[in-house]
């Protein structure tokens, strides 16, 4: 009777030895993304700075007026890269969105620009080219 | 005189100014020349993707408009207005291209930036792969930022074909469109369905791509794109974790034990596959074998060892347990 309970204790004492082990690394799969990071040889610092982006990227968004739900789904679909790019660029990076606001003088240089070939503004121009 | 003279003279100084320098700049499509004079092999001299759809767009919306016209080329149902709260940024009016290639991943395609050259552009349309495009159609100075979508090219008639704003066949003369598209950098994004790998990024490209995809849309959407990878690039290392990762955790045990045993013959110094190995032949049942390699991990220490001992421990306690019963 006294074995089977000295055995029970210590079954039940390295379980908790166990848990205690475990609670920092499971034993299991290492994800892609973590092996993919470790092989390009992201260093640690990186790392660190990527995990300051996401909440940068989310004020950010909510800045410019998206909405906080919006801003979360967001921010969480971006890769590491591309986190830290809107941190630093956000406001710097091309916003492709077609506005149009040519003042008169820009209408006549852009006219210019078009038949020219360089640009085109207006759907009525053919290049010359 | 000398007050009227102030008041016009910067103004017509500096139009002169611009005038002068676009005349200079107007022989600079060289992407273009070199093309169209060389030539590229096995590339057809025209093609065009008419079954793109086209979405018409919304003030301001021509980045969801584009990237709607590429995910339904690529076979998801999706339309501009749901994708609007996904990259619109209000204040900025416009898109950003970082949140073109993510919401291209959260609608479930692969997006991926191509290489900045005419003739990767013209070899994705070739592949069948219609291309999202930013250009600035203006000039520097008042930058009009705008994204299209290129679906056909013709070097004979030296024109480019694209769905853009509210034009559903814009045809523009390939030297014109370059003129406006190298003010992005060049910039042009593929949004492919998983299982199709678009054809000019090269092998990291489209690596990070597949892991970015992997975060956002799950392990089970992209374990046919991680397939398709590795028939082009079949010892990359994180293709073949990938594939093994989402084999495994489909339950599909036999791929995945295959997949990292291929992988750690590959690359025998690599702890984490060793340990992805070992975790795999646990859950097959194969406790010695997977003791072993496990071991083998714990040994060669590293960046993993917490990992790999965590696993060689498991496994043994199951061992015991096992022998046990």
């Amino acid at each position: 009777m006294s074995a089977v309970k000295r055995a029970l204790v210590g079954a039940v004492l390295s379980a908790f030895t166990f848990v205690g082990f475990t609670q920092t690394v499971q034993a299991a799969m290492i994800g892609t993304e973590q092996i993919h990071a470790a092989n390009a040889a992201s260093g640690d610092r990186e790392k660190i700075g990527a995990a300051l982006d996401r909440p940068e990227v989310l004020a950010h968004l909510e800045r410019l007026g998206v909405s906080k739900d919006d801003a979360q789904a967001r921010v969480a679909a971006l890769s590491d890269e591309e986190a830290a790019t809107l941190a630093s660029q956000i406001d710097s990076l091309p916003a492709g969105g077609d506005i149009v606001g040519a003042l008169v003088l820009i209408f006549v240089i852009l006219l210019v620009t078009d038949i020219l070939g360089l640009t085109k503004v207006f759907p009525f121009t053919r290049s010359r080219r | 005189m000398q007050g009227e003279r102030g008041r016009t003279s910067p103004w017509l100084g500096s139009v002169f100014v611009w005038l002068a320098a676009m005349l200079l700049l107007a022989g600079c499509a060289t992407q273009t020349q070199s093309l169209l004079m060389r030539g590229v092999p096995d590339l057809p001299r025209r093609a065009e993707l008419s079954s793109t759809p086209f979405h018409p767009q919304e003030r301001y919306q021509c980045g969801p408009a584009a990237l709607a016209m590429s995910l339904n080329a690529a076979g998801i149902a999706v339309g501009p207005e749901a994708l609007v709260s996904q990259v619109f940024v209000p204040a900025r009016e416009g898109s950003l291209q970082p949140e073109m290639l993510a919401a291209a991943r959260r609608n479930g395609a692969v997006g991926v930036v191509i290489p900045p050259r005419l003739d990767a552009l013209a070899a994705e349309i070739a592949a069948g792969n219609p291309v999202i495009v930013l250009q600035n159609l203006s000039l520097p100075l008042f930058p009009l930022w705008h994204y299209a979508v290129a679906i056909g090219y013709d070097l004979d008639a030296e024109t480019i074909v694209l769905r853009s704003g509210i034009t559903e066949r814009l045809e523009m003369p390939l030297s014109t469109f370059e003129n406006t598209w190298a003010r992005s950098g060049y910039w042009g994004m593929v949004a492919a369905p998983p299982g199709r790998i678009p054809v000019t990024p090269g092998e990291a490209a489209i690596v990070d791509s597949l892991v970015a995809f992997e975060r956002t849309a799950g392990s089970a959407k992209v374990r046919g794109a991680y397939q398709a990878a590795l028939k082009r690039w079949p010892d990359n290392l994180t293709l073949q974790v990938g594939f093994g990762n989402a084999a495994f955790a489909a339950g599909d045990l036999k791929t995945a034990e295959s997949v990292f045993r291929r992988a750690a013959d590959a690359h025998p110094k690599n702890a984490a596959v060793l340990n992805n190995l070992a975790t795999v032949l646990a859950d097959m049942g194969e406790l010695d074998r997977a003791a072993d390699i496990a071991a083998r991990a714990v040994a060669l220490g590293g960046p993993w060892q917490e990992e790999a001992e965590a696993t060689l421990r498991s496994i043994r306690s199951a061992r015991k347990a096992g022998v046990g019963r």
